[in-house]
């Protein structure tokens, strides 16, 4: 088996004085979708927060390709909390997904994306711009790139920022409920997308969302999240159709009767 | 005198004054405004100590004494300049104070999903001002940053009482020789209004522009 490309090692975090991680152990393996679902408050947001490094992690390590994220090991092979630059080095391969875009509403559709590749990367702004259309094109959006995203629906807005998030080419890509803001309308347009982008690629995916369906689709694996721990974690066969935690079985009985209900 | 003569003739000597103290002062300020309101917002407990001096200083003392003390006081302690240096470093300072507190809620009122946004494309934190922060930021501002700017032009009449001859010491210089008070003081009244009724348009017009489909 490979080297995980993402390694959570005894994660814990506090808020204060409240225990949102409690001290959990995970992997990512290269190219693997991981869908993580749970009741709301469980932790799931906290937990890909701290692999954006978003929030700062309490204790234990994670690991993105055998480096630390939040360490660094000094000449002693100590770890100590890790420098910006080491921060930034290793954060390179990690991307992101909002519930709510956080699209730049500054800047154009094409602007929005070729930002952060000039920007951050250095890389010249002809190649940006040409990435940036073909990426705009795989998200089905070419017509909007003189767009500003105010001017946009929502599932647009969405499928933008995943746009931007891909152009950075991170190893890693992390979807906090990319649907849950949208008209139920607009939702379909953007899984579609996740969809497409899961089925090419090898970027590993993880993927926070309430969409059941959608999680059977295209996780290799889901992991079940109750009060700060992953409490079941596997293929969805087994989760879905096996669920052996009580509290999971709870969970998808209660979801099925929310999902069953409008009929 | 008539109406129309008095007009050229304070807008033939004291105009330029006027307008080149706005100017200039106006730099100032917006210069001092962002970096004390950048300063304000540093994790540095000691930075942000000396600009609430700074701020506090300049606001909580009117603009009149600190014109006077900048002319009249500082030469006692060997530094001397023109009325119109001390002019622009006064009001500059004074309204810098101001802007300062415009910049900082201005920054601090973009939105926290922008700030993440950035992380995640690992921008610094220095492109994430420059390219994002600020750029919404000012937009959020404008309206606070023209409202200043007519404060500031209309506050420049005060030079005159350090013998800059701009539009209102030549209007008290008129009087002096003319003694026609009620049409000269309309006339001035009539000339600030002019010049400030376009700057107001003006910055509607910018702050327009710069929203349009955006926001
Ligand atoms: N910034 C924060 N400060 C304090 N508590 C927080 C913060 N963010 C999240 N929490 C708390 O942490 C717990 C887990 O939240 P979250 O990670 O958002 O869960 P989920 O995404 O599974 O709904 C919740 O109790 C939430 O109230
Ligand atoms: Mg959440």
């Amino acid at each position: 088996m490979s080297e995980p490309i993402v390694k959570y090692n005894n994660v814990t975090k506090y808020f204060d004085d409240l225990m949102v991680l409690d001290g959990i152990d995970f992997e990512i393996q290269p190219g693997e979708k991981v869908a993580l679902v749970g009741p709301s408050g469980s932790g799931k947001t906290t937990f890909a927060r701290l692999l954006m490094t978003l929030e700062e992690i309490t204790d234990g390590t994670i690991e993105v390709e055998g480096d630390y994220l939040w360490h660094e090991e000094d000449s002693n092979g100590e770890l100590k909390p890790a420098s910006t630059e080491h921060l930034r080095k290793v954060r390179s391969n990690i991307g992101m997904v909002f519930q709510h875009f956080h699209l730049f509403p500054h800047m154009t559709v094409l602007e929005n994306i070729i930002e952060a590749p000039v920007t951050v990367k250095g890389i010249d702004k002809k190649e940006a711009i040409k990435d940036g259309k073909e990426m705009l094109e795989k998200v089905g959006l070419s017509d909007k790139a003189d767009t500003y995203p105010a001017q946009l629906s929502g599932g647009q807005k969405q499928r933008v920022a995943i746009a931007r998030a891909l152009v950075m080419k991170p190893k890693v890509l992390i979807f906090d409920e990319p649907t849950s803001a949208l008209d139920p309308e607009l939702v379909g347009e953007v899984l579609d997308v996740i969809k497409d982008i899961a089925n090419q690629g090898e970027t590993s995916m993880l993927l926070i969302t309430h969409e059941m369906d959608f999680a059977r689709e295209v996780a290799d694996r889901i992991a079940f999240f109750d009060a700060g721990k992953i409490v079941e974690d596997g293929p969805p066969s087994e989760i879905l159709y096996n669920p052996q935690a009580p509290r999971l079985k709870e969970f998808l009985e209660r979801f099925m009767s929310t999902q069953a209900s409008p009929e | 005198m008539s109406f129309w003569d008095l007009i050229v003739s304070l807008l033939g000597q004291g105009l330029v004054i006027t307008l080149l103290t706005t100017v200039l002062a106006a730099i100032l300020a917006l210069v001092l405004g962002f970096i004390a309101g950048l300063m304000r917002l540093s994790k540095n407990k000691l930075v942000r100590f000396l600009v609430s001096i700074y701020v506090e200083v300049f606001r909580g003392t009117s603009l009149l004494v600190q014109l006077f003390w900048i002319y009249f006081v500082l030469p006692m302690f060997g530094i001397t300049m023109t009325a119109l240096t001390a002019a622009v470093l006064a009001i500059g300072l004074n309204f810098g104070a101001y802007t300062s507190e415009v910049v900082r809620s201005g920054i601090q009122s973009v939105d926290k999903g922008q700030i993440e946004a950035s992380i995640a494309l690992n921008f610094t934190k220095v492109q994430r001002m420059k390219r994002i922060i600020i750029p919404q930021a000012f937009i959020i501002m404008l309206p606070n940053l023209g409202n200043q700017l007519i404060e500031l032009f209309k506050s420049t009449s005060l030079v005159a009482l350090i013998t800059l001859t701009d539009l209102t010491y030549q209007a008290n210089v008129l009087n002096a020789t003319t003694l026609q008070t009620t049409q000269i003081f309309t006339a001035l009244l009539v000339i600030y209004f002019v010049i400030a009724w376009p700057m107001t348009k003006g910055m509607k017009l910018l702050e327009r522009k710069m929203t349009e489909g955006r926001m």
